[in-house]
């Protein structure tokens, strides 16, 4: 349960289909590197055909002619010619094939020997695990660079076979490690254990289930390794420790130049450029890839994305209520379109009044707590609508007023009580940091911290400050969020799910407390459930919705005894009790609509009893249909709600 | 006729019991526990996170090895690797969202079962995935489907679907679908229930949620810790239970027509590493008496068919019954 | 880490030097064949090699050889230098802590600039900052340091005559050698501290702490740092490695005498346990600096206290 509600507030699409790498090349960046690779590595496979001249060839009557640009140089010459009067332009493109030759097969040696190791050593486990783990920890535990220097400064007859060994082997370690851990990761989803249980055998497992799942980090590691190798590779002819002279080689064309480098600076600094370019360019292909396999990277930060003002309709409110919520909108753009989470979504919360709000997964109910204090995830953004605190719309407020309100005015308490504690700051650290920033002197927090500790009922409060929270339990962390968050009198408290991940004991044990805390402090408590059994227990009102939209409003009494929304209805005849022995349950038929493509009318109509064909042209706006509740259905303005009673 | 036989089985994980040393522990997440299905039948297992309740049922699909105790099928001992036996038995896991290979079509994973076990030729895999998929309530069409692109409600038909393939004669459903939304549960505990009748298939049906055990089961046992509490009919645990955590447990359940008053528990489920003496619910139970700290009670039949492991199973029995009764009287209000 | 932890890692970290030397001794013997025939020009009589032999001690079998090494290794005799006859331990440590500032300074200033771009990246992705950083992260990674070097050389020696471009003397020799390894460390500590911050920021607490309405400076200051700095220190740990080859380069190119340097040296007059002696003190350099950055990350994280041990 847990995973599919947090999954909700991210509103993310993994779309697994084997052919994402291609979807790399949609960003303009990984476009440049993929197009710049490729150029180099055409010139360096066409060096021979392309190169003007013998790069080895010397013309002791050309010695260091300027490149073309320079007043004295010539085209024939295009980047002028060395010390030795060879021409530097073609020392760079069979350097680019000496140098990408030797990166690419070091390349292809260190991935291979990594990709197997890892393979083995993260799905068997064991000793052969630790065997090859331990080789790594000695290998990464020591620069074998400089090894790698050391032996090629001593082996006789150096050819590229042996600067292809000395680079490439130590990088087995880099794949090995990356492949090993997915690999680890992978054998334990319930894919792989349910393979293992209809039967797959070991190999199998491996190869038709892990192995696809995993191969593609290697391309991504084996080109930013090229990358670093290619580096490499120039470092050791730099250091005369490359092909041996007259070969030309980046670092050597360099360290030749180096010599000359005050008549003519051009000679170290144009290979320095090729280098740069060529593993610019490997390196944005490399990323680009990165990105698809691990989308983790950039979410939104801290922006905050507000809408236009929209001019107010009606005048000031005489006795507004604690919070309203009107014509609310929130959508989450992404790469697969727009999300709908919140449509038009309006309600009122009295002082003191504790609303239930209750809905599936995908209706839109965290969203629009996240939006009552402004801490929408980007790009997700309010398109519309207002919020008033105390007759305050917080959409249009600015970051510093909204700063103000969080903490003093709101407080919220989340699903996960585990998750929202800092992991590697005490409970105490954050209880104090907490009460400064409400206004508590510095003085009296170490008290006030062990008073709101026990109200919340932590049995040893002084022993609790010292702990971290992984070393309490969910509930005794839920407790802590719970104290942190009414430490400040907040006038509104919304707890978004706060129980959910808790065992059912407990669960009963932190909501009765916290209910009770919030009668007794005439807060307003906004109950943020996909349990409508629960909420039923503490609400006084219930506010139902599905697909982002409203359906339902109401005391809830009323919405429970006799709900006016056919889902409602149909939600409560859905869930299995525990005191009676039911025959079969009235399951809802079919799956809430995709947010991405909403359909016209009325978003239950695909699933609904009593669908008329109003239902499918026109979404119903909310009317009170009794004091105080309020439905969003044709039935109601088309009079047949009695059928739902039937 | 007898399906699965679980006869004394203990399971012991090592762990590192304090910060700083590399002295390490035993975790002991089954306690000897003993239980029968039998065919076609659905054994409840119900439980707080942590009582052993998963760890119990991939012992009984043989993804983890008893540190002592037998498990039997049909009588018969099998080793884990043995196709009969992953032929028998299958399992269904929580998390829809891991439990189809994502470099798989739909069609694809439904084949391996069938390839795996030569169940059908060659010729046939085709026809008989479009059965494995109607049976589940999916079109044909999913079958070119990634996992991705499906729904948590469908990608479960696929799980059941998966499972079906081998014909097995048990299936183990851990926390099936307590991932899914309440308006799409209804439907896979529908589909569950339809294709026990149909095929005869037992269920042993994990789950933390007493309202979905009551409904899916015949019968139902309750884990406190390691241990079975008490074993009983559906109706009779659900209504007249005899052991004091069992009526925490229904108290602690929301229920739409208002609260349940009675026997709360205070405070939370103690260290699995780390258990109380005696009966090991006796630090949070509110009938627990000198006894208890010191003598850990047995699994025994108190009433025909129902069995608790508590000192005073009786006068738990009575006090439940009048709470039941109160419980009527308001619901007809 | 107590007592029985501390002992087990200190065991590690002697297993670790002990594989790198006889890695590093067979290795070189294997690719070398008979240093008394590399130390001798070509076509020195069999007899003048024989005495060679003798006199640097490679006449007995290689495995007496190993045995030899290790037991005076030991006892911090090294050997003595094929060439002018010094005791190599002495010349390593003479050179070790040159090298050891260079790094440092390296290390912390790459560190900080990592904590503050990354953070100020993250905070705002794909925003200005965002862009100018990963786009400078990007063209420095993809820049070798033994180029940037003679770039910097060029420019602000050659040209503008600001800093020396040889030699350690005063803080001025410091400040190319320095750059260009920062230049060098920095963009990849860059890009993993952005991407650490990114998704601290999306986790959960840091939500809750601004719902608390902490300050902007104390969710990214503080929650941020503690915790998006954990995988840092563990590349830092990761890239001493490369920080080392960097250094040899760096070390050859403005003629800082530091261990890079002298192996470079020792490599051209062939001076074989010049070669061996300083792979060992960097190899222990290292495994000490690794069990350094392991402890570091056991005090600042809390849960693998616990967990690891």
């Amino acid at each position: 349960m847990t995973d599919l509600i947090a999954s909700e507030s991210q509103l993310e699409s993994t779309t697994d289909r084997p052919s994402r790498l291609l979807s790399t090349f949609k960003s303009p960046l990984a476009l440049a590197g993929l197009v710049g690779t490729t150029l180099i590595a055409l010139a360096a496979v066409f060096a021979p055909a392309l190169a003007p001249h013998d790069p080895t060839g010397q013309n002791l009557s050309q010695i260091l002619a300027p490149p073309f640009w320079d007043q004295a140089g010539t085209l024939e010459f295009a980047l002028g010619t060395d010390g030795l009067g060879r021409d530097v332009l073609s020392r760079i493109l069979y350097g680019a094939r000496n140098s990408l030759t030797i990166s690419f097969f070091a390349m292809l040696l260190g991935s291979t020997l990594g990709l197997i190791t890892g393979l083995l050593a993260g799905f068997f486990g064991g000793r052969l695990d630790s065997v090859i783990m331990r080789l790594g920890d000695v290998q990464l535990a020591f620069p074998f660079i400089l090894l790698a220097i050391a032996v090629l400064g001593v082996v006789p007859n150096r050819s590229a076979w042996h600067i292809i060994v000395v680079l490439g082997i130590p990088g087995w370690i880099i794949y090995a490690r990356v492949v090993r851990s997915r690999v680890m990761a992978e054998k334990e989803k319930n894919y792989v254990v349910a393979a293992r249980a209809t039967g797959a055998s070991k190999w199998r497992r491996l190869f038709i289930y892990v192995f696809p799942s995993v191969w593609q980090v290697v391309p991504v590691i084996a080109l930013l390794d090229f990358g670093f190798l290619i580096i490499m590779e120039s470092t050791l002819s730099f250091l005369g420790l490359g092909l041996p002279p007259p070969a030309a080689t980046w670092g050597g064309i360099l360290a030749e130049g180096r010599r000359n480098m005050i008549v003519s600076p051009w000679l170290p600094i144009l290979p320095g450029i090729a280098i740069v370019l060529t593993v610019l360019s490997i390196n944005l292909l490399g990323d680009g890839m990165a990105k698809v396999i691990d989308p983790s990277g950039a979410k939104g930060g801290f922006r905050r994305l507000r809408p236009e003002p929209t001019p107010r309709a009606d005048g000031p409110d005489e006795a507004p209520p604690l919070l309203r919520v009107r014509n609310l909108s929130v959508e989450f753009p992404d790469a697969n379109g727009t999300i709908s989470a919140v449509r038009n979504v309006g309600f009122d919360l009295q002082r003191g009044e504790i609303l239930g709000v209750v809905g599936e997964s995908g209706s839109g109910k965290s969203v629009t707590a996240s939006a009552i204090v402004q801490l929408i995830d980007p790009p997700g953004r309010v398109t519309s609508g207002e919020i008033l605190l105390d007759g305050e719309d917080v959409v249009q407020a600015s970051d510093r007023r909204m700063r103000q309100l969080r903490g003093h005015s709101v407080a919220m308490i989340f699903q996960n009580p585990t998750a929202s504690l800092n992991p590697v700051l005490t409970v105490g650290y954050q209880m104090r940091e907490a009460l400064r920033t409400i206004g508590i002197q510095n003085r009296d927090v170490k008290d006030t911290v062990v008073r709101v500790l026990t109200t919340v009922g932590i049995p040893d409060p002084k022993r609790v400050v010292r702990q971290y929270p992984f070393e309490l339990s969910g509930g005794m962390n839920q407790r802590v969020m719970t104290a942190m968050a009414l430490a400040a009198q907040p006038r509104l408290l919304i707890a978004d799910e706060p129980t959910t991940a808790l065992d059912t004991t407990t669960q009963e044990q932190i909501l009765t407390e916290l209910v009770d805390l919030a009668r007794s402090r005439e807060i307003s408590l906004l109950l943020i459930t996909h349990d409508i059994a629960l909420v039923s227990q503490y609400a006084d009102r219930i506010l139902v919705l599905y697909a982002g939209e409203v359906c339902e409003n109401g005391p809830t009494s009323r919405v429970i005894s006799d709900p006016a929304h056919p889902y409602t209805r149909a939600l409560l005849e859905s869930v299995p009790r525990v005191e009676v022995r039911s025959d079969r349950l009235q399951a809802i038929p079919g799956e809430p609509p995709d947010p991405r493509a909403l359909p016209i009318g009325c978003p239950f109509a695909a699933r609904c009893l009593h669908v008329m064909d109003i239902c499918r042209v026109e979404d119903p706006s909310p009317v009170e249909i009794a004091s105080g509740q309020w439905t969003a259905c044709h039935l109601w303005t088309e009079d047949r709600a009695e059928v739902m009673r039937s | 006729m007898t399906l699965l036989e679980v006869t004394d089985v203990t399971k012991g994980f090592e762990v590192r019991t304090r910060r700083f040393t590399r002295a390490k522990g035993t975790l002991t997440a089954v306690k000897s526990v003993s239980l029968q299905i039998e065919a076609g039948e659905t054994l409840g297992l119900v439980g707080e996170s942590g009582c052993g309740k998963s760890t119990l049922g991939r012992m009984v699909v043989r993804l983890l090895e008893p540190t002592s105790g037998e498990v039997r099928l049909s009588g018969v001992l099998y080793d884990s690797d043995d196709p009969v036996l992953r032929r028998s038995v299958q399992i269904i896991f929580q998390d829809p969202y891991t439990s189809l290979p994502p470099k798989m079509t739909v069609g694809r994973i439904l084949a391996e079962p069938l390839l795996i076990h030569r169940i059908v030729p060659e010729g046939q895999i085709e026809s008989r995935v479009r059965q494995l998929l109607s049976d589940v309530g999916l079109k044909p069409e999913h079958a070119n489907s990634y996992g991705s692109e499906l729904s948590g409600g469908q990608r479960q038909r696929v799980s059941i679907a998966r499972a079906l393939a081998v014909e097995p004669e048990l299936i183990v459903a851990d926390e099936a679908v307590s991932a899914l939304d309440v308006s799409v549960q209804a439907q896979i505990l529908n589909l569950m229930r339809d294709l026990q009748e149909q095929r005869g298939i037992a269920y042993l049906f994990i789950s933390h949620d007493l309202g979905v055990v009551r409904y899916m089961s015949h019968r139902i046992a309750v884990m406190y810790l390691g241990e079975i509490v008490e074993l009983g009919t559906a109706d009779d645990v659900s209504e007249n239970s005899l052991h004091p955590y069992t009526n925490a447990l229904l108290s602690a359940v929301p229920s739409i027509h208002g609260h349940v008053s009675g026997s709360r528990v205070e405070s939370e489920p103690p260290d699995p590493a780390n258990p109380p003496s005696g009966c090991s619910f006796h630090p949070r139970c509110s009938w627990a008496q000198d006894v208890c700290a010191v003598d850990s009670p047995q699994l025994i039949e108190w009433r025909p068919g129902q069995r608790a492991a508590c000192h005073f199973a009786l006068e738990v029995f009575e006090s439940s019954r009048e709470r039941r009764h109160d419980q009527a009287t308001r619901g007809e209000n | 880490m107590r007592g029985r932890a501390l002992l087990i890692r200190f065991v590690q970290m002697v297993f670790v030097v002990v594989a790198v030397v006889t890695i590093a001794f067979f290795v070189l013997r294997i690719a070398t064949g008979d240093p008394a025939r590399l130390v001798n020009p070509p076509g020195t009589p069999e007899e003048i090699i024989a005495q060679t032999r003798a006199q640097i001690g490679t006449d007995v079998s290689i495995w007496q050889q190993y045995v030899d090494y290790l037991s005076g290794a030991v006892t911090g005799d090294l050997g003595t230098s094929f060439r002018g006859a010094q005791p190599v331990a002495d010349a390593v440590l003479r050179a070790l802590p040159n090298t050891l500032i260079l790094a440092g300074l390296t290390v912390s200033i790459s560190a900080v600039l990592a904590i503050g771009f990354g953070a100020l990246a993250a905070w705002r992705p794909e925003g200005l900052i965002d862009r100018l950083v990963l786009g400078f992260a990007a063209v420095a990674q993809a820049t070798p340091a033994f180029w940037l070097a003679v770039v910097l050389i060029l420019v602000f020696s050659i040209n503008l005559g600001w800093f020396p471009a040889i030699d350690m003397r005063g803080w001025r020799s410091f400040v190319l050698p320095v750059t260009t390894l920062v230049l060098s460390l920095s963009p990849i500590l860059v890009r993993t501290a952005r991407q650490s911050f990114a998704e601290t920021l999306s986790e959960d607490y840091i939500k809750a702490a601004r719902a608390r309405g902490l300050p902007t400076w104390r969710v990214l200051g503080i929650h941020g740092v503690k915790s998006a700095a954990l995988p840092l220190i563990t590349l830092v740990g990761l890239q001493l490695g490369f920080l080392l080859a960097g250094a040899v380069v760096v070390e050859a190119i403005f003629n800082w005498p530091g261990i890079g340097k002298l192996i470079l040296d020792s490599l051209a007059s062939r001076d074989f346990p010049m070669i061996q002696g300083g792979i060992l003190v960097a190899a222990m350099v290292f495994v000490i600096l690794n069990f350094i950055v392991d402890m570091l990350y056991a005090v600042l994280d809390p849960r693998v206290g616990a967990a690891q041990a």
